[in-house]
């Protein structure tokens, strides 16, 4: 245990007399976080708050279509319409070269006569329904058919991406439907008042008969609400930590270079108490970044508008997946410094690898998006493991008991890379071979 | 030479991966007790993996060594805590002081406290260095770092000292510094084996050397026995170059 500390010592030395090193493995994780989370903040959800996204709208109707289409979205408050360029009113072919170029993401064009073409067939089947109730047998009026529909034209950039092209056809879709239940609604009065003049009309107010109650059940009785912080500070604090391959795998190259480690395996000391002196060190380090890391969800997001990271409570539960996820990045990093044999092949692969497992930890994408293959290759990602326990600690309350599978795996994880380090090194030893 | 050898090499021979030729091919050898042994030899001859062998640093494709009558394949911890070796390259931290770099080192070897910190101070100050104990390795002149270098395998006084080229590329005071210590701490009883391509520091040092060439040794004995035995050539160097040639070695 002395040669464990004497090693400790010295690999802390090192470590703190580097002080480039130290901003890097300090300073670096926290810009991170607060960039990539603001970058998602106003990304996809500031938008929300104030109109961000630039909408040609070509209104060839200028009908109450149109008009009711271009209320619907203004008032959805994600959107600022575009009816005009240089002060020349937009046209179809204006709106469609403008997003073929890129300058702008979506384009609508709501057609000419779209009012009347509407009104129209919903007056024609109005009337059919009405009559068919009234004369339901030999009714000519019933063999009419409208067969046009309003076509309305909407252009997506290339570029944008097909949840957000959904989430706004979905939108149009929505207040058309609204507008084609109230014209439905005032044509029915109108019918109806025409055959039955004692019959008294309704002012037509349209009000939704399924509303929806949205609830984030946890494992506390207090409703942890799922902002953004939330979901940005565990993954990229995950994604962060999983970066000390970089310079662990730097410090193993290093000693190997230096030729300190020539002497250390002439010395009587295990050069797995060495490794495990490294790993000290760094977990330390590691776990140094997370506090970092979610202090900056505490205290430095909320400066930029953003909601505050809240943990819920659950320090234990926090401190012991903390450790677990630093000792399995501390494992693959002592496994990728033994095998590698120069600084650029452990950096490569070190930081490709590490890109690839976030990815496949869905660290990005949630892995509920994933299918086949993919989804299955994904759930051996340590940072899967990671990420699973960190959102159900912050997301959904859990405990220390709740994430113990995850604990579990990240350290049979940290046990089998330290382990094939070990076995790496005995069979293919730096010297002699 | 007479009385019980300190190190015993039977047959060794060491292949390295995707080479044909053997780097040491069959060497046999005896070095006794308080030698200091000079094994010497162009670059490729197979001095380094001769003392790393020794140090027990990897195996040998076949062969035997005995360190002070152990095995070194089975007793490896043992014989570790008997040797000292102070390897080519300077094995020190740069961004650590002397003092840091020597106290880890010792620390290695189980020493500790006070006992330590004197030893090193002792070492140091022998060396010139005392002033600068405090002072991170890389600011320090390649004969510092030497210095420094050799302290670092002898503070837990070994038994037999192995030391690979120690005065390559220093100034001439700082050989010589190093040169006198390892001859006093010879006259302590230390055993010291080292390889070198100074033949004029052999020659002065070596109380017996062995030439090696491709791996086999092709002579052995006392310097001045060496010289004698070949009057035609006046010094070892040019024994040396007679038996090893002229030809460039990488």
């Amino acid at each position: 245990m002395f040669k464990f500390f004497a090693a400790f010592r010295k690999e802390w030395l090192i470590l703190i007399r580097d002080i480039a090193g130290l901003i890097v493995l300090f300073l670096m994780p926290m810009i991170m976080i607060i960039i990539l989370s603001l970058v998602q903040e106003y990304g996809w959800n500031a938008i929300a708050k104030e109109p961000k996204i630039n909408v040609l709208f070509v209104d060839e109707d200028h009908d109450s279509l149109s008009s009711l289409i271009k209320d619907g979205l203004s008032s959805a408050r994600i959107f600022t319409l575009i009816t005009k360029i240089d002060s020349v009113t937009l046209t179809k072919e204006k709106a469609r070269e403008l997003v073929r170029q890129g300058e702008y993401q979506i384009g609508v064009v709501i057609p000419k006569n779209a009012t009347n073409t509407m009104n129209r067939k919903v007056k024609v089947l109005v009337t059919q329904f009405i009559s068919g109730i009234m004369m339901p047998v030999n009714n000519p009026f019933l063999e009419i058919s409208v067969k046009d529909s309003v076509v309305v034209e909407i252009y997506f950039d290339p570029a944008v991406k097909g949840t957000f092209k959904n989430a706004f056809t979905s939108s149009m879709k929505q207040y058309s439907l609204k507008i084609e239940s109230s014209l439905i609604f005032k044509i029915f009065n109108k019918e109806l008042k025409r055959m039955f003049p004692q019959y008294k009309a309704n002012e037509y107010e349209y009000k939704e008969t399924v509303v929806f109650k949205e609830e984030f059940p946890s494992g506390d009785k207090e409703e942890i609400i799922p902002t953004s912080t939330q979901h940005n500070v565990p993954s990229w604090a995950i994604f962060a930590m999983f970066f000390i391959v970089i310079p662990l795998t730097s410090s193993i190259i290093k000693e190997r270079e230096e030729g300190s480690l020539f002497r250390l395996y002439t010395l009587p000391v295990n050069y797995m108490t060495i490794f495990m002196s490294k790993v000290g060190v760094y977990l330390i380090v590691c776990f140094m970044q997370f506090i970092l890391m979610v202090l900056s969800g505490m205290l430095i997001l909320p400066l930029f508008g953003m909601p505050a990271l809240d943990l819920g409570g659950h320090y234990t539960a926090l401190t012991v997946m903390a450790i677990a996820t630093s000792l399995a990045a501390l494992g693959y990093g002592i496994l990728i410094g033994t095998i590698a044999r120069t600084h650029q092949q452990a950096a490569a692969f070190g930081s490709v690898s590490v890109v690839i497992l976030t990815a496949l930890g869905g660290l990005w994408v949630p892995i509920y998006f994933f299918t086949g293959a993919i989804k299955e290759i994904a759930r051996f990602s340590p940072l899967n493991w990671a990420h699973k326990g960190f959102i159900d600690i912050f997301l959904r309350g859990a405990h220390v008991q709740d994430v113990m599978p995850e604990i579990t795996k990240l350290l049979i994880f940290f046990i089998i890379t330290m382990g094939l380090a070990g076995i790496y090194r005995k069979m293919k030893p730096p010297f002699g071979s | 030479m007479s009385g019980n050898p300190i190190i015993e090499i039977r047959e060794l021979t060491k292949f390295y991966k995707g080479n044909d030729e053997p780097a040491i091919n069959n060497i046999s050898l005896e070095i006794f007790n308080g030698e200091i042994f000079g094994l010497l030899g162009p670059n490729g001859a197979g001095k380094t993996t001769t003392i790393s062998i020794l140090c027990g640093l990897f195996a040998p494709t076949s062969g035997k060594v005995n360190i002070d009558g152990l095995d070194i394949h089975s007793n490896l911890d043992q014989v570790k805590q008997i040797i000292g070796a102070v390897p080519q390259d300077v094995a020190l931290y740069p961004t650590l002081t002397a003092l840091e770099n020597l106290t880890f080192y010792g620390n290695m070897y189980g020493l500790k406290g006070k006992d330590l910190r004197d030893k090193i101070m002792v070492k140091l100050s022998f060396f010139g260095l005392e002033k600068v104990a405090k002072k991170s390795i890389s600011t320090f002149s390649g004969g510092m770092k030497r210095r420094v270098n050799l302290i670092a395998g002898l503070l837990h006084n070994p038994k037999i000292l192995f030391l690979d080229e120690p005065t390559v590329g220093i100034d001439v005071q700082s050989r010589i510094v190093i040169l006198d210590y390892l001859k006093e701490i010879n006259k302590t009883g230390t055993t010291i084996i080292y390889t070198s391509h100074y033949m004029e520091e052999a020659e002065n040092l070596c109380s017996r050397v062995a030439i090696i060439d491709r791996g086999i040794i092709i002579s052995i004995g006392n310097p001045k026995e060496l010289v004698s035995e070949h009057p035609e050539y006046k010094n070892l160097e040019n024994i040396f170059i007679h038996l090893t040639g002229k030809e460039l070695r990488d």
